[in-house]
């Protein structure tokens, strides 16, 4: 059975119709870019699956099941990196990321350091985030979903605003991700990307 | 989850590469162990309370030195009000029918209702911010224990702020007896704490139609009772007052809709999904923005662009051939057809003059002026438009004044059409003074509707209330300020 279930998904805003009834699944292991000019979904698409907006029809399942967000077990398999997160203002980048590893239940700084590394934001782990650059404040938001559990990785153009390597390290840790049996739903305009890591690509907007 | 599958968190990954390698190895893998568990609320909360201590000591100070200028600023300005209200009201009141009055009571508190509950809507009522739900409330904790304090915070806010505003009114009204006004805050509180509650129950329920439908309903019934109440006054039929206690009623219907919409509140937090408190996030923030800065102007530009985002698609409509001018009041007129919020906002001005003609006879002439000056400001979004944006009217060619004058064209008469519907129960204006009143409410609409971009680079004024941009004076007056001077002209002519 698919990880990620999405049917007949349609999102409307008045009389346009940004998504008509979408379907795709996909399985654990696997990663799907979805690919498209500018407004032709991808971001909508995300958002309904993650649940920050809402379907005018259709449905979306996690495991079989409707994806419900008010669900803490849904909360704790989805790992969302769309562009609308948001910083306290008075954490530093490594309080909020050992912040959300907390909250997720992990108790181990070891884990959070080591991401804060890999994202290369050692530079920048005791700066508040009105200090970052856009760049910086994109890879924490993408390291925010690497430092707790996940089955589903919910990804919006992750390659925005990162530099070569980066790039590069982004590609090499969503390998890693399929590789442990994550699934990951991305949009993307890197075509790069999207071929050295994914295994479908959904277009939109055709 | 049919199957418990768990994916371990960070604290399960590997050891890293070699000292020699500082980036180390993507640590993800997925073990579909058992996962720990999420931390209880409280040692969420107090770890992020430290955590933002700790960059911001002073935070709880801050607080308490806003809440104390609120307090006293409530204490000074309450006092004046209750010191002079009563007197107004009877100066005002003097001949108004006591038992028309008593039903446009009814209906200005079935339509405020109405009115409330859309703007309770609009904001959540209850909210987490951004950065809450990007980094705690997207985790499994218990939702439910991390959303009830604020929860409480806006029952208690709703019950404190309907019992003053409950107060008021009764003050204002002439009545002054302290039981009379510990009951009407009672009564007052009971209904802030129903619609918050209900808000909040109907925020839990975002398919359900009867959060959506019970605002329009509301003020259609206002509007009907106001409508009888008018049509009969026109119709010469009278009426009797209310017979029942309004604030009686009101006590015994809104106490068990009070216990019950806190106890399914309470019982529903947790259906709060991510979309429900965040949805209102960003017009509390604009709301916030532009009291806290005097400026309306990241109020207006948000609710216009919530207008166009559910409006989605439009109609285009090929305009008639004619001279440059006649094209842009063409213009003018198909922005209004996709504004039927104006046609609607207009007729209840009307309705509302005509209430308030019977209700308080002496406030009519007065009313007429800022009745129309609202209508018109109505109409004004073609020339707000050409008045903002320097790029529009270059592209648009011709010279500004122009521009502008076609733009006021649409205001111009629904200010004057709305004068017009109102000479029954408006100003007793002698014919001479008619055209300089009329002339006067045209050029407070245009002076509103034509608000240059705020400038916030100039001279600030010192003021009781702090600095202030001296602009920022000016946009605020702009347009009230011609609005008073006629309206204080009709006063003294009337």
């Amino acid at each position: 059975m698919a990880l990620l279930e999405v049917r007949a998904l349609t999102r409307r805003f008045g009389e346009r119709i940004v998504l008509d009834a979408i379907d795709f699944d996909i399985e654990a292991g696997r990663i799907a870019a979805l690919v498209g000019p500018n407004g032709s979904g991808k971001s909508t698409l995300l958002r309904c699956v993650a649940g920050a907006d809402r379907a005018d029809d259709g449905e979306v399942r996690l495991n079989g099941r409707i994806l419900d967000e008010t669900h803490p077990e849904v909360r704790e398999a989805v790992a969302v990196g769309l562009d609308d997160i948001d910083f306290f203002a008075d954490l530093s980048v490594a309080e909020h990321l050992e912040l959300i590893s907390f909250a997720h239940g992990g108790r181990d700084r070891d884990g959070v350091d080591r991401v804060i590394t890999e994202f290369g934001l050692q530079p920048a782990r005791d700066q508040l985030p009105a200090t970052l650059s856009s760049g910086q404040r994109r890879r924490l938001a993408l390291a925010s979903c690497f430092v707790r559990p996940r089955r589903l990785l919910v990804l919006d153009e992750p390659e925005q605003r990162l530099d070569t390597a980066g790039l590069s390290r982004l590609a090499t840790r969503l390998l890693a991700e399929k590789e442990a049996g994550v699934a990951v739903l991305m949009a993307s305009h890197d075509a790069d990307l999207v071929a050295a890591v994914a295994d479908e690509r959904i277009e939109l907007g055709e | 989850m049919t199957a418990p599958l768990r994916q371990r968190g960070p604290s399960d990954d590997p050891a890293p590469g070699s000292s020699a390698d500082p980036v180390p190895e993507p640590s993800a893998g997925t073990s579909f162990g058992p996962a720990a568990a999420p931390p209880p609320v409280r040692e969420l909360r107090r770890r992020l309370r430290a955590g933002r201590r700790r960059h911001h000591p002073e935070a709880l100070t801050e607080l308490l030195g806003d809440l104390y200028m609120l307090l006293l600023g409530a204490v000074i300005y309450g006092a004046m009000f209750l010191s002079g209200a009563p007197a107004q009201w009877r100066a005002l009141t003097g001949t108004g029918d006591p038992a028309a009055r008593s039903w446009l009571a009814l209906a200005a508190l079935l339509a405020g209702t109405g009115l409330l509950w859309q703007a309770l809507r609009a904001v959540g009522p209850l909210l987490a911010g951004p950065a809450t739900l990007s980094w705690v409330l997207s985790a499994p904790v218990d939702r439910r224990a991390w959303l009830r304090p604020r929860f409480a915070g806006l029952v208690a806010a709703a019950a404190a702020l309907a019992a003053v505003l409950a107060v008021c009114v009764t003050v204002a009204g002439g009545r002054t007896d302290g039981t009379e006004l510990v009951v009407t805050g009672i009564t007052g509180a009971v209904y802030g704490v129903a619609l918050a509650g209900l808000g909040v129950v109907a925020q839990t329920q975002p398919r359900r139609r009867w959060p959506r439908l019970s605002a329009p309903i509301l003020m259609g019934a206002g509007a009907v009772v106001a409508l009888v109440v008018v049509g009969a006054d026109l119709a010469r039929v009278p009426i009797s007052p209310i017979a029942l206690p309004l604030t009686a009623v009101l006590l015994g219907l809104g106490l068990p809709a009070a216990v019950a919409a806190v106890v399914i509140g309470l019982r529903r937090l947790h259906r709060l999904d991510r979309i429900a408190l965040s949805s209102g996030a960003g017009l509390a923030n604009a709301l916030l923005v532009s009291a806290m800065s005097l400026d309306p102007g990241q109020l207006v530009a948000l609710v216009e662009s919530r207008r166009n985002r559910r409006t989605g698609k439009i109609r285009g409509r090929r305009l008639r051939p004619a001279g440059r001018w006649w094209l842009l009041l063409q213009a003018d007129l198909v922005r209004l057809t996709r504004r039927p919020g104006a046609l609607l906002a207009f007729a209840a001005l009307l309705l509302a003059q005509y209430a308030l003609a019977l209700a308080l006879p002496s406030l009519a002439g007065p009313a007429q002026v800022v009745g129309a000056y609202l209508a018109g400001g109505r109409f004004t979004a073609g020339l707000s438009q050409i008045s903002r944006t320097p790029a529009l009217r270059r592209m648009l060619g011709g010279p500004d004044w122009l521009l502008r004058l076609v733009h006021l064209v649409l205001p111009a008469a629904a200010a004057g059409l709305f004068w017009l519907l109102t000479v029954p129960v408006g100003a007793a204006l002698s014919a001479e003074w008619t055209p300089a009143v009329l002339i006067g409410m045209v050029v407070a609409v245009y002076r509103s509707g034509s608000r240059p971009p705020m400038n916030y680079g100039g001279a600030y004024a010192v003021t009781p209330m702090g600095m202030i941009p001296v602009d920022l004076l000016r946009q605020i007056f702009r347009g009230w300020d011609v609005l008073i001077g006629v309206a204080l002209l009709v006063l003294l002519l009337g």
